[in-house]
């Protein structure tokens, strides 16, 4: 049973589309968080995929898709932190997660 | 049977990722999100990155989705507040630019040379003279070298970026008077209850933290 690229690469397109079809479709900002966390998701499994497709073919630093990956992947923790916390605050201000209901640029 | 593995994760992965994003309950939303990045580990492993399936699980589906379920209960919705008033138009329009997103990038990925020439993705390397770290690619050791050394620069600019993401987010969580300097005082007084704890920091600072591991 063979395994091609194109495999992964619709897979991790279904996955980006989901996410951003999260983004578009829904006001719960936690679900709205969780979709770009699918999103970066999707791009990392891309990023391994084409890191282990071109392996031969790789420069002396084979390793470099996958060190992309663990950066993204601080960048991911990183965004959910500081995105939770935004949350935490705007529930505190306005008694809502809704984003449909937060629509005033000052307090 | 790699492949196999490979086909049927890749196919419990989006099957949850669409559960992901049309519960209504955001709890049932972290579990199915917690499938997902289990199955997106399980193709890591097919696809030569042990590590970073060990990390994908002790991050994500550890760290992060502990961070999301804790900020859940801590506001512990009723169902009221969690009902959503997206028009049923709207749904349909953002289901259509997303699958035209779809339909875009399945057509870039047909096209493309590149990905056509690709290998078997399930195939032994080939053993090449010249490259003998090949063998090791993806494992602790070869990451560990390769992230010390040739990417050192980049890794101390991520310690940085945790370092402001810490502080952003206790500075944003913190609890503060109105009278205070820089303070943000409500014109409605709603701001005066506060029954959060300051716990959010803390565990803001270890989901980070292990990040850099």
């Amino acid at each position: 049973m063979s395994l091609s690229l194109s495999f992964c690469l619709y897979v991790t397109a279904a996955l980006f589309a989901i996410g951003v079809y999260g983004v578009l479709s829904r006001q719960n900002l936690i679900v709205i968080l969780m979709s770009l966390e699918l999103m970066l998701n999707a791009v990392n499994l891309a990023l391994v995929a084409f890191g282990r497709a071109f392996l031969p073919s790789a420069p002396p630093d084979a390793n470099g898709p996958q060190i992309f990956v663990i950066i993204v992947l601080a960048v991911a923790a990183a965004e959910a932190a500081v995105g939770l916390s935004i949350l935490l605050a705007v529930y505190r201000k306005w008694r809502t997660t809704n984003v449909g209901q937060i629509d005033m640029l000052k307090g | 049977m790699d492949a196999f593995v490979f086909y049927i994760s890749g196919i419990i992965s989006v099957a949850a990722a669409g559960l992901v994003v049309t519960r209504r309950n955001p709890v049932y939303s972290a579990i199915y999100l917690v499938l997902v990045f289990v199955m997106i580990s399980l193709q890591f492993l097919v696809l030569r990155a042990p590590f970073l399936a060990v990390v994908q699980v002790l991050i994500y589906a550890g760290a992060i989705m502990v961070l999301f379920l804790f900020v859940i209960m801590l506001l512990n919705l009723t169902p009221e507040e969690l009902k959503e008033t997206v028009p049923r138009s709207r749904k349909y329009l953002a289901g259509g630019l997303s699958f035209v997103l779809f339909l875009l990038l399945v057509t870039a990925i047909r096209k493309s040379p590149t990905v056509r020439g690709a290998p078997n993705l399930v195939e032994p390397i080939p053993a090449t003279e010249g490259t003998p770290a090949l063998a090791t690619v993806g494992e602790v050791t070869a990451i560990g070298e390769s992230l010390f050394t040739t990417h050192a620069l980049a890794f101390e600019l991520t310690s940085v970026l945790i370092l402001v993401a810490i502080l952003g987010a206790i500075y944003l969580t913190k609890k503060r008077r109105p009278d205070a300097p820089g303070g943000i005082t409500s014109p409605t007084g709603l701001e005066t209850q506060e029954v959060l704890p300051e716990t959010p920091g803390d565990v803001v600072v270890t989901g980070a933290e292990e990040s850099r591991s």
